[in-house]
């Protein structure tokens, strides 16, 4: 296959901008986007599409384009499509079934009119205050919208959202190369390649603010700039890699991001290799992440056929080259030295650092280590210039950040906000408040090492010193909601179990302090707390962030720390009153039935005692049950399967 | 240089060097697990914590991989340091209380108990990763490694069998702290006592306490270094750098008047005798096991033991272990009968055991030997008189239970007996060493029918053989005790020193000689001679007698076809003159 000059990818990409996206240079009426992300399949996404197709070739509707895009962000009305007729806006429809994208193909498809009762919103988001970037109506002119149905960008969930590192969301076909060119792709690599100094590329990170994406937030100028100075051991090579080790529970950024945009990653990962002057990259996937695998490894090979990879990449004389490297999913992998032992070949565990990788990483060289978030956005940053990315966010954290919304929140999905957004926006704004009228109480984020930011702190503005100093940390990007009905005890020792059970058993603290921790927890939960745990529990918690060896170990105690800073109420009602305010954990509940409502409202319709796994329900027909409290168990069934409420927990 | 304090005082030490070495370069101890001086420091145990002001920050580092750096303030037992020790001291003695180093270590810190749950009160790993780590920094092989995560982690083999990368030096068990690790010697022989092979078998030693240079050499066979490349842990230790790898084993010629040859035996190998069950059943030992447990330097510190560490109470040595056997040799050993004596002698002195000496005949033909035997009888050493047919584990009745049943036809008695012990001692006989034959045929020696070197004459030259200027020491010429070795080597060094003293080699008068008219070069002779003195001249077409060399045997003279060889002294001509003259008279 003959490589590509730069000026061959260019003529690549003005026919790609000429055609739908998807459509492999084919004009067409009408184009339908089904976004396929692992969220969209999951609900269902490709029962859509199956049928789309289906009926299409049975209409014989050969000017309507069907494709596919990844992850469109909000989880929670997956699945769903895009349709776009030539010369109209593009409408994006949520909540899809089988009978629902018939209709839309018959009425809107065909006929022409929008169904605006199942559409969420037209046109395009916001990707970083400038006019959305489309491909078919050209870069810099927005498409006219419909009045029908209100604008995407004013839709509250995208509303206060920036797209960067999510530039391309549900717009290209993540199989697609050809996509991603027409979307400004590879622009900033031939930039770097052919226009750029290492030093001007570094200088250019560097003035935009970025900081690491996948937690601690490090300048990744700096970063670069360490690599880039550091001497190789006996002169040897540098290498390059890419932390796709996702592992926190509820996070799903950067998965997405490999899913429906890996081309994004890997040009950031190409800018970065001409900055620290190295041939070789590794992008580290877990394995979990099967289609975030198979796409990376598809786009690399694209890549490769174009000349964007391998040997004297686009005639510049530049050489680099990626490879995927799969972890086989244990969470301290996600720590950079323990993931740089992994690509080793080497048992996952984390050695001391100094040496930072930067000094001495892979093989013993210099190595750069960079989140997939971090490298998506470095393409956006290298074309649009650093003073505009340093415009967006705050005074120390610029540019956006990816969350994933989660828990119990009524928009789930992926954001990307601005840095300096306050909770209250992404809870209420965006994330539409709490589901069922119940009240906020916290946010849990970072994951396991991060903690949970109590309603009191609501107004906080989202940035990394700011989160730090609240007790928890920007983290990866997870963002879990909680509300009334969550008990803080029970979060702490589920984070606490995770991390016990992650820890890779290295250091003393981790490995013997998580477990102690989580014994404690535990037993609080059971109602076998005493007054002197907390104390124990907070010596613990100051020894393992005192002394355990990784970041992974340090943070361990955070979610622990930070809700017995925020909700020492809680753990207190477990300990001295045996009681679980959330009625959560069930050990400490007492089940009792409210004889008038269960005989006045049910008829004492008996569900609760043909259900009782204990056989602790006494009571006949028409009459008012009990519970035996020497017998019951409290699983809290009866509780679940009593239609009327009558059954009382305390 | 780099200077810093430490609690207070200062220290310098060189550029690179951690904290813990410059703790202890000013005296202050700081308590250590899973650091050893030969590995990388692995800062996993966090015991080794201490507190250090630097650059304006001020917290806990693990002193054995943080460098020390110019200007830094480190304190070793501030309350914050013992207190983090102790907490995680504690939470490791939930996990190995058995863990002896541990113990002591929390001993120090105050910390008796621990509060919290202990799993297995007899668990001694401490997950240091000493071993996993010796294995593979220090043996290059990588056999074991942490399998498992958190507080399952464990170290193992890959899926917990065993493991082909396992080169069987037991580093692993070495480098461990607490004894966590044991070593099992499934390989063939026995296990007896499992530090008595593994203990004094390092690679680099001296070959005995008395050699003489006292120079260590490095064992190739189970140096890891040239199984694996890596290890040179001697090298890494020695101050002087005197350990050389490369150096080879030399050949070299050396042009000599005379030989003396004391190539020694070997003992007999008692698995040539199943019915025996050495090699097959625990604490049934050859005597020169035996020899090597009552060492003062030996393994077991001299103390006699079973395999169980227990000390027996009644022990069999078996006599004539090979010797006196029409099976395996049928001479007499002459040295067992005494040692088994001494050994006797020895155990009851060590463990006041019941001894039972199973012999055919007592041969105590020495000077002071007949002596020592009857003051085995006033030990109360119970001698029984016939041939052991058998050694087993079979236990018959209750007595027998967990012993050696030694069945043996007691000749004195009549009747066939089985007596119980805790050990056996097998009184092997000696043989011609492995290399016997070869030696032979070397120097042209002769053998006997018992196989060992034949000497001239039994009588009277019985340090020499055949070979003029080779002469025969010790037991390469037959079994013999010290004593009779010592004297016997004394006068083959007296006859090789006569040889040298004379100057010149007496030739024999009757040596043959080929008449070159006669001979057509048939090379029977050149094969015949059993001294190599007959060589084929080529140019001249006809045999040459090395008169040096030829005893006037006579074989080659009456086996020329051509009559072409003669002796001196002894022509045809001759011979047949002399008889005539005797039937004149």
């Amino acid at each position: 296959m003959p490589k590509l000059t730069i000026e061959a990818l260019e003529d690549i990409r003005q026919k790609a901008r000429g055609a739908p996206a998807g459509g492999k240079g084919r004009p067409a009426r009408a184009v339908v986007n089904v976004h396929l992300g692992t969220c969209g399949s999951a609900a269902g996404a490709r029962a859509v599409m199956d049928v789309l197709k289906a009926e299409l070739d049975r209409r014989s509707l050969s000017d309507v384009l069907l494709t596919s895009s990844g992850c469109a962000g909000l989880c929670s009305q997956e699945p769903m499509a895009t349709v776009e007729i030539a010369g109209q806006a593009p409408v994006k429809y949520a909540n899809l079934t089988e009978a629902k994208i018939k209709a839309i193909l018959e009425k809107h498809i065909v006929g022409g009119t929008v169904l605006a009762e199942y559409a969420l919103g037209s046109g395009y988001e916001k990707t970083g205050g400038r006019p959305a970037l489309n491909v078919r109506p050209g870069p810099e002119s927005p498409a006219e919208l419909l009045p029908s149905v209100p604008r995407l960008d004013e839709v509250p969930f995208f509303k206060k959202q920036v797209l960067i590192a999510l530039r391309n969301r549900g717009l290209i076909d993540p199989a697609s190369i050809d996509d991603y060119i027409a979307r400004d792709g590879y622009k900033a690599a031939i930039m770097a390649l052919t226009a750029m100094t290492p030093a001007a590329i570094i200088k250019e990170i560097a003035l935009s603010g970025l900081r690491g994406r996948g937690g601690a937030g490090f300048p990744t100028g700096i970063k670069w700039d360490l690599v880039r100075n550091a001497a190789g051991g006996n002169g040897g090579p540098k290498y390059l890699v890419c932390n796709g080790d996702e592992g926190d529970p509820g996070a799903f950024m950067d998965r997405s991001i490999l899913e429906s945009d890996p081309h994004s990653v890997i040009e950031g990962m190409i800018v970065g290799a001409k900055a620290i002057g190295t041939a070789t990259g590794f992008v580290y996937i877990r394995n979990e992440y099967p289609l975030a695998v198979e796409a990376v490894n598809r786009a690399i090979g694209q890549a490769r056929d174009y000349g964007l990879l391998g040997r004297d990449i686009l005639g510049t004389g530049f050489d680099f080259d990626l490879q995927v490297k799969r972890g086989a999913g244990a969470f301290v992998c996600g720590e950079e030295t323990a993931l740089l032992a992994s690509i080793e070949g080497r048992l996952g565990e984390p050695r001391p650092r100094p040496p930072y990788p930067a000094q001495s990483g892979l093989w013993g060289q210099p190595t750069c280590i960079n989140n997939v978030e971090t490298w998506a956005n470095v393409p956006a940053i290298i074309t649009r210039g650093a003073k505009w990315f340093a415009g967006i966010g705050t005074e120390t954290s610029k540019g956006t950040k990816v969350f994933s919304l989660v828990g119990k929140i009524n928009n789930t999905g992926l954001v990307e906000v601005p840095m300096g957004i306050t909770l209250r926006e992404i809870v209420y704004d965006i994330g539409g408040g709490i589901p069922g009228g119940k009240a906020f109480k916290a946010v849990q984020t970072g994951g396991p090492s991060g903690g949970c930011i109590p309603n009191g702190k609501i107004d906080l503005p989202i940035d990394y010193e700011s989160l730090t100093e609240a007790g928890s940390m920007m983290g990866s990007g997870g963002m879990v909601v909680m509300d009334e009905d969550t008990c803080m005890v029970d979060v702490a020792r589920y984070f606490l179990s995770f991390t016990q059970d992650e820890s890779c058993g290295k250091c003393t603290p981790c490995r013997e302090g998580t477990k102690a921790m989580l014994d404690i927890l535990t037993g609080i939960t059971e109602g076998k707390g005493t007054p002197d745990d907390l104390v124990l529990l907070e010596d613990l918690a100051r020894d393992i962030k005192d002394t355990a060896l990784c970041g992974l170990g340090k943070t361990a105690p955070n979610p622990v720390l930070t809700t017995l800073r925020y909700f020492r109420g809680e753990y207190e009602a477990h300990i001295l009153e045996k009681r679980c305010p959330a009625h959560v954990c069930r050990a400490l509940n007492v089940y009792t039935i409210d004889p008038r409502l269960c005989l006045d409202k049910g008829r004492g319709c008996d569900v609760c005692r043909r259900n009782c796994a204990s056989d602790a329900i006494s009571g006949r027909k028409n009459e008012a049950h009990a519970i035996d409290q020497a017998k019951c168990i409290k699983c809290g069934v009866c509780a679940d399967v009593c239609n009327f409420d009558a059954v009382r927990v305390e | 240089m780099v200077q810093l304090t430490i609690d207070g005082k200062p220290v310098e030490v060189e550029e690179g060097a951690t904290i813990l070495q410059a703790a202890k370069k000013a005296g202050v101890a700081i308590p250590t697990l899973c650091y050893h001086p030969l590995i990388e420091p692995y800062a996993a145990c966090r015991v080794c914590e201490v507190e250090v002001a630097f650059r304006g920050k001020r917290d806990l580092q693990t002193s054995c991989n943080t460098k020390a750096q110019a200007g830094m303030e480190i304190w070793t037992d501030s309350e914050r340091v013992l207190e983090t020790r102790r907490l995680n001291v504690e939470m490791l003695l939930a996990r190995a209380p058995a863990a002896e180093p541990l113990r002591e270590i929390a001993k120090d810190l105050g910390v008796e108990t621990t509060r919290f749950p202990v799993k297995d009160p007899n668990e001694k790993c401490i997950l240091c990763g000493l071993c996993v780590r010796a294995c593979e920094q220090i043996v290059g092989a990588s056999a074991i490694s942490f399998v498992d995560r958190g507080s399952e982690r464990r170290v193992s083999t890959p899926f917990g069998e065993e493991s082909e990368a396992c080169i069987g030096c037991t580093a692993c068990a070495h480098f461990c702290p607490t004894g966590a690790i044991t070593v099992e010697d499934k390989s063939g022989r026995q296990v007896i006592h499992d530090e008595m092979f593994l203990g004094p078998a390092t690679a680099i030693r001296v070959p005995i306490r008395q050699a003489v240079p006292m120079i260590p050499f490095i064992d190739k066979s189970a140096c890891i270094h040239f199984k694996t490349g890596e290890c040179k842990v001697c090298a890494k230790v020695c101050d002087r750098a005197a350990v050389n790898f490369e150096q080879e084993d030399e050949v070299k010629e050396v042009e000599v008047g005379s030989i003396i040859l004391a190539s020694g035996f070997k003992t007999f190998d008692p698995r040539r005798i199943p019915a025996y069950g050495y090699g097959r059943y625990p604490n049934i030992l050859t005597a020169m096991e035996f020899e090597r447990m009552v060492n003062a330097s030996g393994p077991t510190g001299g103390k006699v033991l079973k395999t169980d560490g227990a000390s027996p109470q009644s022990v069999g040595i078996i006599h004539c272990v090979g010797s006196r056997d029409e099976n395996y040799h049928p001479y007499c050993s002459r040295v067992c009968c005494m040692y088994s004596l001494k050994f006797a002698h020895l155990l009851k002195e060590k463990t006041g055991a019941a001894i039972y000496d199973f012999y055919i005949d007592m041969r105590c033909f020495g000077k002071g030997y007949e002596e020592f035997y009857h003051r085995l009888l006033e030990e109360g050493t119970k001698f029984v008189r016939g041939r052991v047919s058998e050694i087993s584990t079979l236990a018959l009745t209750d007595k027998e239970e967990g012993k050696l049943v030694i069945r043996v036809e007691d000749t004195l008695l009549g009747v066939v007996r089985r007596i119980p012990v805790d050990m056996a001692i097998l009184a092997v006989g000696l043989e011609p060493d492995a290399d016997h034959n070869h030696v032979a045929k070397t120097f042209n020696i002769s053998c006997s029918q018992d196989t060992f070197f034949l000497e001239r004459h039994p009588k009277l030259a019985p340090s020499s053989s055949f070979t003029d200027g080779v002469f025969l020491a010790g037991t390469c010429q037959g079994p013999k005790d010290i004593p009779d070795t010592v004297a016997q080597a004394g006068a083959a060094a007296a006859e090789a020193l006569a040889l040298a003293d004379l100057g010149k080699v007496e030739l024999e008068p009757t040596t043959a000689v080929i008449d070159e008219e006669l001979c057509s070069a048939c090379r029977i002779c050149v094969g015949l001679c059993p001294f190599t003195a007959i060589t084929v001249d080529s140019e001249k077409g006809a045999a040459v007698v090395n008169d040096a060399l030829c005893k006037g045997c006579g074989t080659c003279v009456a086996a020329c076809p051509s009559g072409a060889s003669y002796q001196r002294h002894f022509r045809d001509e001759q011979i047949f003159a002399e008889i005539e003259g005797i039937f004149l008279v």
